[in-house]
């Protein structure tokens, strides 16, 4: 009873130490608090910490960190508290709204105006001609494939000039021949998550839009994977998901030749190859299919997509602090931050200046085409920044599952989509 | 006075244990034996998968067949996470909230029920209906209201949080004065007479006949404080802080392809409070335990 | 004159009934019923959570009578509630009764029966997702084994979801009600069931007129906590199908928490609640009101 009376003593004291002990300084270092997930696996933020401390001997960048999964949740509690950190990530795109919306981003349209003209993203985080945030991440969702597979199934590598149609007819070539080799591989493999059918839907078609309700243009994309599933040439979703398939497991340890990914996961590859988590064997990266020949080949810029990731500031944040925290901004942003990235395989706002330095990298493929595919693609928003994105996508989301699973014909389960959109969302 | 204070149903007991039980007509007793073998079955199937997926390497988890049986465990799945994880951590902050909210609960519960049920006042019947009545709302639709609080009370990111937010909890309240109905009114009115006082009574009288009901209190909340999940995700962030439940989930997301380091991971993390309820399962069902109806 | 030691009385009383309530109450005021009860303030306004609210009057409530998912979300609730409780209640009766008897193996028994009840649920999600995997998990793969041609996808496909979700629930929850009704049924005096024996009475007689009444407060008491648990279920489906596969099993604490942290909405989140918290609440209170009328 004592001791446990004295451990509230000794907590209440701290908790009283360190809410006195912060504002209390006038000048000197400032210390900068900046959230982060999964920081024993996710080294870019203290890359960026030790990047700009670097250059700003007096300023300290303190890592907090957050659930992955739940990021966004334990983020709006630590705001509507008034305790988040002084600067944290746009994860999700999908949420910006939420932020902004709430008046939890200061203006950093300064910053954006200062930036070089390479920095993808930027227009994501712009509203009514002011930027709440900056992106230092603008990934891009390729086709990641694994040479050895392709060679041992004697099938031609990709090489830029695919349509879907030419990725489905070398996935079901892929399967019967590999297992002929001697492999358990699979053709390909298609994550869980909606943005594998919906992001190429949305930006490769034209005039795909989901705020106008109408979500035809989802079609062909399902009934492609649904085609794959019933071929056997990619996992059915249903196994995925009861499983809990991991992507990383299933292009990593060699259950599937191809696989549609965002190009994080590059660093996850090399680093889990390097470790011995994933078999050592040779890969490549090629231009996500296209809905159409009109984008396909290197002379041509393919069309993909990705949301940015970007670093907002908390307007609580002190006003000395402000000017510390919009330098920390600009530097992950520029150029030393990208190259910084880069060097552990993580894909900067201003990509096309760090190719180089992400193909340098042990164990990274040395082939044009992957050059190209990192350096080269038009990428849209996965999730474009509105009111209505955050639930429209939930709405999508049970598309995906029914569709998927074969519980709903596509065409009613569009239906039911839309009708729900028009009732739930656009309506109001 | 004493024989007052004796419980009415103490004596049948003890009858009941002196005379055995009536056995079973044949054809009925093949009959449940073959119930209880299919339900334990049931039960037990999942975690012979657990246990026994945490010994295969990871390639061998998910292979078709299903392998019910591994001819050569890989014990060193076990050692292989306490080097790759921060178990010890987890277990110890686990083990502290566990303990510190098992006893206020248990503490607070049950003397706010003797006050529910055994002293009359006006008022009484409106406050227990906002006991109840909470039981009835949803977590998730307050606990940013309730979040807000705890900040205001400084509590956030520490274990204090996690405590403050378990141990007042209606449930152990409601079951208390549940059981506290069951004990006859007479029985107090003559303590009272005998000039005992209410925590006397309390203490003296009910604690003593209400074992049986502390020891399941004790258990429930023995086991949701260590399987809370969303508790400690919303309030706790410093991976000091973390929880058996945080961790795991953690350790997934960090190891995804590694499916018999997971499984691993959840034997050990049910592992405590199997041991703790082995180890206590004699005061668990302490009403079934006296009655020597052991099998 | 006479009414004064009664008066006193009474004040000691309240003073002495509010002594023991209140280590408890304090916690509860403050970090329950302060924000339940704002709960109710934010259910009649539209909220972000960040800023203040603003009042909306009935909005929140119109907009859920026209708002298909919310159906959706209290039909699935309904389907969950009207086969757990029942079913749970049945299970866990039938094994107590079962594990009063004198039969071998019930110690070992009435123990494991409880590990599904103490094991975390993100373990326990693992584990039945992967039983349940259509193609090659263990159930389908011993019902194609005893003939069964085309297995159901449980948790894959929209009309196999929810009872998969009901049973992994049962199965969680029977060994702790199970344990509740056991030690219920321990203190029915024998005495009872032997005069009833004499008077001629058969097993089923028995149970109906002996066992049955004495177990009415327990009864209670579980009807009340699974009722309560099954239109709040929460968590198990969210780690085992997350509404899915499409919105077959969402369920109305799964909604409330969609809408109040995925799409910020938290008025219309609490309006939600607020019904939520009715039906429980109507349901208990008519609980209460049978379970008394009975008693008496």
């Amino acid at each position: 009873m004592k001791r446990s009376l004295a451990a509230v003593t000794a907590v209440l004291l701290a908790v009283a130490g360190c809410s006195s002990g912060g504002d209390s300084e006038e000048s000197g270092p400032v210390t900068l608090t900046l959230a982060g997930w999964s920081l024993a696996t996710t080294p870019e933020f203290q890359k960026l910490a030790d990047g700009f401390r670097a250059a700003h001997p007096d300023v300290t960048v303190e890592l907090k960190e957050y659930d992955a999964t739940n990021y966004d949740t334990q983020m709006v509690a630590d705001l509507a508290a008034g305790k988040a950190p002084d600067i944290y990530v746009q994860k999700n795109l999908k949420n910006f709204y939420t932020y902004q919306n709430g008046k939890q981003l200061l203006d950093v349209s300064d910053v954006a105006g200062k930036l070089g003209k390479g920095v993808g993203g930027l227009s994501a985080y712009q509203v009514d001609g002011k930027t709440y945030a900056i992106p230092y991440r603008q990934d891009s969702w390729v086709l990641f494939y694994n040479k050895k597979l392709f060679d041992q199934a004697g099938v031609k590598h990709p090489d830029g000039s695919w349509t879907w149609d030419d990725y489905a007819a070398a996935a079901k070539d892929l399967t019967p021949k590999l297992k002929a080799a001697g492999s358990k591989a699979l053709g390909t493999y298609q994550h869980v998550w909606q943005s594998t059918s919906q992001g190429f839907a949305l930006a490769q078609t034209a005039g795909a839009d989901l705020s106008s309700g109408d979500f035809g243009f989802l079609k062909p994309y399902y009934e492609r994977s649904l085609d794959l599933q019933a071929a056997g040439a990619q996992v059915s979703f249903g196994d995925a998901t009861t499983n809990s398939l991991t992507y990383q497991a299933q292009f990593g340890k060699q259950q599937a030749a191809m696989m549609m990914m965002g190009t994080w996961y590059i660093a996850t590859l090399l680093s889990q190859q390097a470790k011995g988590d994933a078999d050592a064997f040779e890969w490549g990266i090629a231009p996500a299919p296209q809905l159409t020949k009109a984008t396909t080949g290197t002379s041509a810029t393919p069309v993909t997509f990705a949301d940015p990731t970007g670093l907002g500031v908390n307007p609580k944040i002190s006003e000395r602090k402000t000017a510390a925290a919009k330098d920390f901004l600009a530097y992950a942003a520029g150029l030393d931050a990208a190259k910084a990235l880069a060097g552990i395989g993580v894909t900067p706002a201003d990509s096309s200046a760090v190719a180089d330095t992400i193909f340098a990298l042990k164990g990274a493929p040395t082939d044009e085409l992957s050059k190209f595919t990192f350096a080269t693609h038009d990428t849209k928003p996965e999730n474009p920044v509105a009111k209505s994105t955050a639930p429209l996508q939930n709405i999508l989301k049970d598309l995906h599952t029914a569709v998927l699973s074969g519980s709903k014909p596509i065409d009613v389960a569009i239906t039911e989509a839309q009708d729900r959109a028009k009732n739930e969302v656009l309506s109001k | 006075m004493t024989t007052l204070l004796q419980p009415p149903a103490a004596p049948v007991l003890e009858q009941d244990t002196a005379r055995p039980a009536r056995r079973l007509p044949k054809l009925w007793r093949i009959l449940g034996y073959l119930t209880l073998g299919v339900a334990a079955v049931a039960v037990l199937l999942p975690f012979y998968w657990m246990v026994m997926s945490s010994l295969k390497t990871n390639n061998e988890v998910f292979a078709i067949p299903v392998r019910w049986i591994t001819t050569d465990p890989v014990w060193s799945n076990y050692a292989d996470i306490w080097r790759k994880s921060e178990m010890t951590t987890w277990l110890g902050n686990t083990v502290f909230l566990s303990a510190v909210v098992t006893l206020l609960q248990v503490f607070t519960g049950s003397f706010a029920a003797y006050g529910f049920s055994k002293v009359r006042f006006p008022g009484r019947d409106v406050l227990f209906l906002a006991y109840i009545g909470t039981l009835a709302v949803p977590w998730q639709s307050y606990m940013v209201p309730q979040f807000v609080m705890m900040t205001k009370l400084q509590l956030t990111d520490t274990l204090w949080s996690i405590v403050a937010l378990q141990a007042f909890g209606a449930l152990g309240v409601f079951m208390m004065k549940q059981f506290y109905e069951t004990i006859p009114d007479e029985l107090i009115d003559a303590a009272r007479i005998d000039g005992m006082s209410e925590f006397g009574i309390y203490r003296r009288v009910m604690l003593p006949l209400s074992k049986p009901a502390l020891a399941s209190l004790t258990l429930i909340t023995l086991v949701t404080t260590w399987n809370d999940y969303m508790g400690p995700l919303l309030y706790l962030r410093s991976p000091d802080l973390w929880t058996v439940q945080l961790g795991l989930k953690s350790f997934i997301s960090q190891y995804n392809a590694e499916y018999a380091l997971i499984m691993t991971g959840s034997v050990l993390s049910v592992l405590p409070i199997v041991v703790i309820f082995l180890a206590g399962q004699r005061y668990f069902v302490e009403g079934v335990a006296t009655t020597g109806l052991k099998g | 004159m006479t009414t004064m030691p009664a008066n006193r009385r009474r004040w000691r009383n309240t003073a002495v009934g509010l002594g023991f309530l209140l280590p408890n109450f304090a916690g509860f005021v403050i970090l329950t019923l302060v924000p339940v009860v704002l709960l109710f303030y934010y259910a009649f306004t539209e909220w972000n959570m960040f800023g203040g609210a603003t009042f909306n009057g009935l909005d929140n409530f119109r907009r859920m009578a026209g708002d298909s998912s919310f159906w959706t979300a209290l039909r699935n609730t309904l389907y969950y509630s009207a086969f757990h409780i029942p079913l749970t209640l049945a299970v866990s009766l039938g094994l107590a009764l079962l594990l009063n008897r004198k039969l071998r193996g019930v110690g070992f028994f009435r123990t494991v029966a409880f590990f599904p009840y103490i094991t975390s649920i993100v373990a326990i999600a693992q584990i039945w997702n992967m039983l349940f995997s259509p193609g090659f998990g263990p159930v389908n793969e011993v019902l194609r084994w005893i003939g069964v041609d085309s297995p159901p996808g449980w948790t894959t496909s929209a009309d196999w979801s929810m009872p998969a979700v009901i049973v992994v629930g049962t199965w969680r929850e029977m060994g702790y009600y199970m344990l509740l009704f056991l030690a219920a049924l321990q203190t029915i005096p024998a005495q009872l069931h032997e005069a009833a024996r004499v008077d001629g009475a058969n097993a089923w007689q028995r149970f109906r007129a002996v066992t049955l009444p004495g177990l009415r407060p327990t009864t209670f008491f579980i009807t009340v906590l699974l009722t309560i648990g099954s239109f709040k279920v929460f968590d198990l489906i969210l780690v085992m199908t997350d509404g899915g596969p499409g919105q077959s099993t969402l369920v109305l604490s799964q909604y409330i928490y969609k809408k109040g942290f995925q799409e910020n909405e938290f008025g219309y989140a609490s309006a939600v609640s607020i019904v939520l918290f009715a039906i429980c609440f109507l349901v208990t209170v008519i609980q209460f009101v049978v379970n008394k009328r009975r008693s008496e």
